[in-house]
């Protein structure tokens, strides 16, 4: 069925002038080193872990509540280093997800209380179902379905994956709409 | 997947029957015919490693197995193994230290080395005691088979009696000029050999062979000795984390470790960028980019972006014996304005004809994938006798809609365009929203799905080159786009009948 | 809500923008990232040195019915690891060092774990039970298997956190003073 309008509170909301809308109850820790590339929605309780390493996000990427973008780190024989994040666009976290990887690529869903390990790499086109666990360091091709604990591929995607994503992500952002006040 | 994460409300039913949501079915441009994963040829593009994404080439490929020569996958929870580095102290150094020569200064340097880990259950390549490398990629042990001597026997049999039955039909065929059937046997695409059907089929294997390979061959024997079981067996009390798991122990048949401490890593598997062919006519459907990381296509003939897509925006509760609302979205995904037509699925006109049978033929050389199961949700017969048990009936209305072409700079208009109309809610650039009515009979069980057939008649410009006829089209001239009228049913997912 | 009374020794980060309720001592060197919750209702809580405590993690020291009178303190040991979201409710008992709850893990009441453990990521431990030292937990079906050493210490990590993090959060100070353990049991002196 076609999604229906998600109301949200005008006040509790920020809007960028490139369309981001970015919920007050959100902790974005370093916020110099994050960056939102236009219609990102980060919805509230969502932390973004910008203090560790810069973390850039595409357009129209939906941050749903309670996640957590944490950039990871990785050590070395002299000392640790937080890897940026990064994510390319239209990207979809759902609810209560932890995200500890180093690349998410374009058109990624990922679902709700999904882990997803340090180091991780999300290739384009790929989606991740809900409560499934990816361990460190797991690469996830393109058009692959991961599910389960620990992730495994479970079926491939339909070759339209990218404009799938791009309408979801689109028509989320646009039923993403503020409470009118009468 | 229309829906990503929702169940699929809308399903079309392919030129085979099958009921496929519009995301897996493919389109055919020079059939003009729906197709699905069922009814098309799969063809291996490449091979390549889903972990580190380096291309093989299939020969290669063969060679190693379908493995990666670089990733692991962790023999005890399977997921790919990191390599992690850690500092050594070259085990020379001690001895040397003790002898206080010069090379002290040398050995002083402590060595970068490399080990495996497993990153989701903590197991590493040190736990089965594999020693460190020196290099971070490769160079791992590579263990032998037990039983490579008796492999490479059989392969050598099995070849020679390939090659030997190879011989024996050139020559029968050269003898008698016999017509051989239509269809290809199974034998000839399997690599099944005859010998092996023989004996399978309990005959006697055809007169002995004349190769020193078959000559010399012995067949394996059952022996009565086994080892008697260890006295302890039932008394031994069993620790569960030194014993393997039966999946971990078929990961690696070769050794099936009954221990723990005799795991060893497994080269990754590789994966394949697969192409799709038309069954009927030959032509790529499919086809990915070479490169493993691209998700683009070459080639990419989908129904997703020729046939107009039904969308179910919201339904009324279905009741035996009432109407309710239903609300549709038509989308036109091609590049070229499209009328549209809604209809009674029995009220399509007959296929002209049926696909013609040879295809068959054509399709086994490319597929092994030789008979279809018959799955549950197959129509089981030709659009034109589709009798899906329907519980209600969508009541089309009587004119022809037409689509705008898809305009990607329209998404920034925001507004809908709401017609006053009964039917039409609004129109959006090449999308229309549609209220229908859908009729349900009062003979209906309350709790059965609900569901309704809607047929669709479209135009479609299809800008291929019609294929060089004997009377030759002039070159030069861009062949006019044609026009076709077409046809496609889908059935609509309304739930369960409410009493 | 009873009285807090939370000691932070010297060397500790711990974010402002966290949940601490009750007696909870905080060891040197130990990190704790914003969104924590720390509740010791039961009884007191102390987390030893050098421990990491990551976002949206939960503590909680439960009340029970079998509880001792005065109430035994739940005791973290060193290098303990908290991942992202997980949850730890040990009325009353005994953590050792090095042990690794990965993200969305669950450890109920009633379990002992050694040092060296890993509870993998989303795992959840109900049943009573204890964990001998360097037991990993990983996947849905929670399999066990015994780990060959000890998790690697995070001090690297926790070197680069303490460098980093008071440059962007605002941080709870230090409350208690070395050199000076004897007044540590007197010292009730609460933080807001």
């Amino acid at each position: 069925m076609e999604l229906q309008d998600t109301y949200y509170n005008k006040s509790e909301y920020v809007e960028t002038a490139s369309g981001n809308k970015v919920s007050r109850q959100t902790v974005l820790c370093g916020s110099q080193n994050i960056i939102l590339h236009g219609k990102v929605i980060v919805q509230s309780d969502a932390i973004i872990r910008g203090d560790l390493a810069n973390v850039k996000t595409g357009r129209f990427c939906i941050i749903s509540k309670g996640s957590v973008i944490r950039p990871p780190f990785k050590k070395f024989s002299k000392g640790v280093a937080f890897f940026p994040l990064q994510m390319g666009d239209h990207v979809f976290v759902g609810e209560n997800t932890v995200v500890n990887a180093a690349v998410v690529g374009s058109y990624v869903y990922i679902g709700k209380n999904v882990v997803i390990g340090r180091r991780c790499v999300l290739k384009d086109c790929c989606m991740i179902e809900d409560n499934s666990v990816l361990p460190a360091e797991t690469v996830v091709p393109s058009f692959a379905r991961y599910s389960g604990s620990p992730a495994r591929l479970i079926t491939t995607l339909p070759e339209a994956m990218p404009d799938l994503m791009s309408e979801f992500t689109k028509s989320y952002y646009q039923h993403f709409l503020p409470t009118t006040v009468n | 997947m229309a829906y990503l994460t929702q169940p699929d409300y809308v399903k079309y039913i392919c030129s085979c029957g099958q009921l496929k949501p519009i995301t897996s079915l493919y389109f055919c441009r020079h059939c003009l015919k729906i197709r699905c994963g069922f009814c098309i040829c799969h063809e291996v593009d490449s091979h390549y490693c889903a972990n580190c994404l380096e291309n093989m080439p299939s020969s290669e490929a063969r060679l190693k197995k379908n493995r990666c020569s670089s990733c692991f996958d962790c023999p005890s929870c399977f997921h790919t193994l990191s390599t992690r580095a850690t500092l050594a102290q070259p085990r020379q150094a001690a001895q040397d230290a003790a002898a206080g020569g010069d090379t002290k200064v040398e050995n002083k340097q402590p060595k970068k080395m490399y080990y495996l880990s497993c990153f989701n259950c903590r197991w590493t390549s040190r736990d089965v005691g594999i020693p460190d490398q020196p290099v971070a990629s490769g160079g791992w042990p590579e263990r032998t088979n037990p039983f490579t001597t008796r492999m490479n026997q059989l392969l050598d049999y099995y070849k020679a009696i390939a090659q030997q039955e190879k011989q024996e039909k050139l020559e029968r065929e050269r003898k008698k000029f016999a017509i051989r059937g239509k269809y290809i046997t199974l034998t000839d695409k399997t690599g099944l050999t005859g010998a092996m059907a023989r004996n399978i089929a309990g005959l006697p294997s055809s007169d002995g062979g004349s190769s020193s390979a078959i000559a010399n061959f012995v067949a394996s024997q059952a022996s009565e000795d086994v080892d008697e079981l260890p006295e302890d067996i039932y008394t031994k009390e069993v620790n569960l984390k030194q014993i393997t798991s039966m999946a971990q122990r078929l990961a690696s048949p070769e050794w099936q470790p009954a221990t723990v401490s005799r795991l060893h890593p497994l080269a990754k598997l590789l994966s394949v960028k697969r192409s799709q062919r038309c069954r009927a006519c030959d032509h790529n459907l499919t086809k990915p980019e070479y490169n493993p990381g691209s998700i683009k296509f070459k080639i990419e003939l989908l129904a997703y972006y020729h046939v107009p897509e039904v969308k179910v925006i919201s339904f009324e509760t279905i009741k035996p014996g009432e109407k309710s609302a239903l609300l549709i979205k038509l989308t036109n995904p091609t590049g070229h304005e499209m009328q549209v037509r809604l209809l009674q699925p029995e009220d399509l006109p007959q296929p002209e004809e049926r696909e013609e049978p040879k295809s068959i033929e054509k399709s086994l050389e490319k597929s092994l994938n030789l008979e279809k199961e018959p799955l549950p949700e197959t129509v089981p017969d030709k659009p034109s006798g589709v009798r899906v048990p329907a519980s209600s009936r969508v009541c089309p209305p009587s004119m022809t809609l037409s689509l705008p072409q898809r305009d990607d700079a329209a998404e920034y208009d925001d507004d809908a365009h709401h017609d006053t109309d009964d039917v039409i809610l609004w129109r959006k650039s090449n999308k229309i929203a549609l209220r229908l009515e859908v009729v349900t009979e009062s003979t209906v069980a309350s709790g059965v799905p609900a569901n309704a057939l809607l047929a669709l008649e479209y135009s479609y410009r299809n800008t291929v080159p019609p294929p060089p006829t004997a009377g030759g089209t002039l070159a030069g001239t861009t062949p006019a786009p044609r026009d076709h009228t077409l046809y496609t049913t889908v059935l609509l997912d309304l739930g369960v009948v409410s009493g | 809500m009873a009285h807090n009374n939370i000691k932070i020794l010297p060397g500790a980060t711990v974010c402002e923008d966290c949940t601490l309720e009750g007696d909870i001592t905080i060891g040197g060197g130990t990190v704790i990232h914003p969104r924590v919750t720390i509740i010791a209702e039961g009884g007191p809580i102390i987390i030893a040195e050098y421990c990491i405590i990551e976002e949206y993690s939960t503590i909680i020291h439960k009340k029970s019915d079998k509880q001792e009178n005065p109430p035994k303190p739940l005791f973290i040991g060193a290098h303990n690891v908290f991942e992202v979201g997980c949850r730890l409710e040990a009325p009353c008992g005994h953590i050792g060092e090095s042990n690794v709850f990965e993200c969305r893990s669950f450890v109920g009441v009633d379990i002992k774990i050694g040092s060296g453990c890993v509870i993998g990521a989303a795992c959840h431990l109900t049943a009573p039970q204890t964990l001998i030292d360097n037991t990993v937990i990983w996947g849905s079906e929670h399999h066990i298997r015994e780990a060959l050493e000890k998790q690697p210490s995070q001090l690297l990590q926790l070197d680069f956190l303490s460098k980093v993090m008071p440059n962007y959060h605002r941080l709870r100070k230090p409350n208690v003073h070395k050199r000076q353990p004897s007044r540590q049991s007197q010292d009730s002196s609460p933080k807001p």
